[in-house]
């Protein structure tokens, strides 16, 4: 084990994966020879050269497209955007394309490609920079979505991404790069799709999260803890797509109580869908109607204390604790 | 043409009210549909028409009581004109139809219906302006424990009952004495309903021709009780001490046919199967629901029927299979914290116990003074059938099975 930031597991699998196995390569924006936006790529382009590590014209669209065919062809293509926003300009070669062409092809083409990148606010990037597309891609049969929450998870669930046949969504967490955690050395260490994991055990309250607000939210379990003698029970899903909520519905079992917390708008959320499947699946064990913990229904804002404002933050979280537990 | 007159639900009904025609005379009706609501001494039925027609002149209104076998209307096919009507209370010309002929103009069936609901959906209770809130957690822990969620208040948002309110209803705490709080007098005169004729007319033809004696005896339920706590734990579901107590007395009758008996002029009937009649509170008065071949059935079987039984005995949908038939009956007023009382047969029984609050209190074992679980029983019983031994002897044999709580499972 070493301790790595998330930024750094990043490039340990995509590299790992490239020294394993020629297929695989990466293309993107300022990936090479400018290292990459948030320095994922650094040092590629001079180990494998334009020909593994490829600088793309600011062209999405063409990026996924050209990936698609690679990927058909037999090639394990790596596309990085430079923030996930900029992947709607491609939303047609990921949605209609990549996930649909084992459909059409009744199962004769794989089309194994990772699409990968930083979501998310926190970083003062602004109304088109900050959103988030878990919901959104988490939306289409066809696709995996994954969200890591750890460095180590950063590593593992990117390298089974590489290995795998699906088109995946990797939503990395622009706020979280530079979070370090225990990562093992191990270049098998992969982490499947589809587990979620208990980050935190508790008997008082289940919180549903994943990627950066679940970080969030171990800060506050710890913090009520400590403060109010609350042990809440933090479940990280690492994926959306496959999910995994037997976790979850074991834990309501013994709590009776759950919370959701996610960093994008309410309406249409991930946790709509997550906090529906509670009532469905765990009618029976609720003391309290699901609360969900969100960002504001407004485009995010520039300014950093409007844009603190406009994201969940720990007393949102620790309230809505309180609010299903009958202490607020 | 065919007839509509007033069923007979049950040996015990006499007579039987018309609470409210759900059709005017000259409506159209179709076969199955019902044409009338009717209250019996016991339940509130609706009267399906069994063929088409025409509904005739209504023989009695609203409010009227009436005969078994008295005429309520007639329903006319095509072409048919009335006849004259006789009286609904003509008895004299309608008795002869009780023994089945009405039949063929009415079936009952189910317990009435409120018809102006589309939903069958029980009133909300009375003393609150809305529906109950409760937690899906909370419903299904007061189903387990058998804790009625109207006795509970709600701590959460808006009155919500959650979990927490229904791990702290302690049935005892509800026996504490309590002021209900005074309402204003007034004079005003209660009409007597049809049940609480009933009561009043049995219960007196029972003090009356029936000479009562009683015995009392204290019985030491320390073992039952720790052994009912022994069970609600494995079996995870609530088990009154009444539901013991149901299968002590069945087994017990099995060993004396002689109090398992009813009363006739020429002969005394020793019954074939112990049937449990089980004395039940409900707002309108008094119901005895029977637990059948009760000295076949488990503790647990036992008061899941039971706690069943109230429930339709609550809601007044006991069907008369259901509280007609008892061998032997048992009154219950431990829960309400009386230490011990006496109880009139039920008849034809000839005998009832009445089974008081069961508590700790000191006794004396072996020259000390010791804490023990005590509970008081006392049987009433029909003199021209039992004698003094022979209930004294029963009651023995009810004191080792419920001493010895298990005998119940061997």
């Amino acid at each position: 084990m070493a301790e790595k930031s998330y930024r750094d597991a990043i490039r340990d699998a995509m590299m790992e994966e490239m020294d394993r196995d020629p297929n695989v390569l990466i293309m993107g924006e300022d990936i090479g020879v400018y290292e990459g936006t948030f320095r994922i790529t650094a040092g590629m382009l001079k180990k494998y050269g334009p020909k593994r590590v490829i600088d793309t014209p600011i062209a999405e669209a063409g990026m996924a497209g050209t990936a698609v065919g690679m990927a058909m062809l037999g090639l394990r293509p790596i596309v990085e955007m430079m923030t996930m926003n900029f992947a709607i300009v491609a939303a047609d070669q990921i949605l209609n394309h990549a996930a649909k062409v084992r459909y059409f092809s009744g199962g004769q083409v794989d089309v194994p490609m990772v699409i990968r990148g930083p979501q998310g606010a926190g970083v003062q990037l602004s109304a088109q920079h900050s959103q988030t597309f878990e919901a959104f891609y988490g939306h289409f049969p066809g696709l995996a979505v994954v969200a890591p929450a750890t460095p180590a998870d950063a590593k593992g669930m990117l390298k089974t991404a590489i290995r795998g046949k699906d088109p995946v969504i990797f939503l990395e967490s622009a706020a979280l790069y530079g979070m370090k955690g225990e990562v093992p050395d191990d270049p098998d260490f992969t982490v499947p799709f589809g587990k979620s994991r208990v980050a935190r055990e508790g008997s008082d309250v289940t919180v549903v999260s994943y990627g950066r607000m679940l970080q969030l939210s171990l800060i506050v379990a710890d913090k009520l803890s400590k403060d109010e003698g609350i042990e809440a029970e933090v479940i990280d899903l690492r994926s959306m797509r496959p999910l995994d909520l037997d976790p979850v519905y074991e834990s309501v079992a013994k709590t009776h109580r759950a919370i959701v917390v996610q960093e994008q708008w309410k309406p249409f959320g991930a946790a709509a869908e997550i906090s529906a499947s509670i009532m469905e699946n765990a009618f029976d064990d609720l003391d309290a109607p699901v609360e969900r913990v969100t960002g504001e229904d407004v485009p995010m804002p520039y300014a950093r204390n409007l844009e603190l404002l406009a994201t969940p933050n720990e007393s949102h979280v620790a309230e809505a604790i309180k609010k299903v537990m009958y202490r607020a | 043409m065919s007839e509509i007159i007033m069923p007979k639900m049950g040996d015990a009904m006499t007579e039987g009210k018309v609470v409210r025609w759900y059709k005017k005379s000259g409506e159209a009706v179709k076969k199955g549909e019902p044409v009338a609501e009717i209250e019996t001494d016991k339940v509130n039925l609706d009267l399906e028409a069994e063929s088409d027609g025409t509904l005739g002149e209504l023989a009695a209104q609203e409010g009227q009581v009436v005969p078994v076998g008295g005429l309520l209307a007639r329903i006319l096919g095509a072409g048919e004109k009335d006849e004259p009507q006789r009286r609904a209370t003509d008895q004299k010309d309608s008795v002869k139809k009780t023994t089945g002929e009405y039949a063929e103009a009415i079936e009952t069936k189910g317990p009435r219906r409120d018809r102006s609901q589309p939903i069958e959906a029980p009133p909300p209770p009375a003393t609150r302006g809305s529906r109950q809130r409760s937690s899906p957690l909370a419903r299904k822990m007061a189903r387990e424990l058998g804790v009625p969620l109207e006795s509970l208040q709600g701590s959460g948002p808006q009155g919500r009952i959650v979990a927490k309110d229904v791990q702290g209803f302690r049935p005892v705490e509800d026996r504490r004495p309590r002021l209900s709080p005074p309402s204003s007098l007034e004079s005003k005169s209660i009409p007597l309903s049809a049940m609480r004729r009933t009561i009043a007319k049995r219960l007196s033809e029972s003090t009356g021709p029936i000479p009562h004696f009683y015995l009392t005896v204290d019985l030491d339920v320390t073992s039952l009780l720790s052994m009912r706590q022994q069970l609600m734990d494995i079996e995870e579901t609530k088990i009154s001490v009444n539901d013991f107590i149901v299968r002590a007395c069945a087994l017990a009758l099995r060993h004396h046919p002689n109090v398992n008996a009813s009363w006739g002029d020429d002969a005394i009937a020793q019954h074939g199967d112990v049937h449990v009649g089980i004395a039940v509170s409900t707002p309108e008065g008094l119901i005895t629901p029977v637990v059948r071949n009760a000295d076949q059935k488990s503790v647990r079987e036992i008061g899941d029927e039971v706690r069943a039984l109230a429930d339709k005995a609550k809601n007044r949908k006991l069907m008369p299979n259901d509280y007609q038939g008892s061998t032997f009956t048992i009154s219950n007023l431990g829960a309400w914290g009386i230490e011990e009382f006496t109880a009139i047969i039920n008849p034809p029984n000839s005998a009832i116990l009445a089974v008081g609050a069961a508590e700790a209190r000191a006794v004396v074992v072996d020259r000390q003074v010791v804490i023990r679980d005590r509970m008081k029983i006392t049987m009433s019983c029909d003199h021209r059938v039992i004698d003094g031994a022979a209930g004294a002897e029963f009651l023995r044999t009810l004191r080792q099975y419920i001493e010895q709580p298990l005998r119940l499972v061997v």
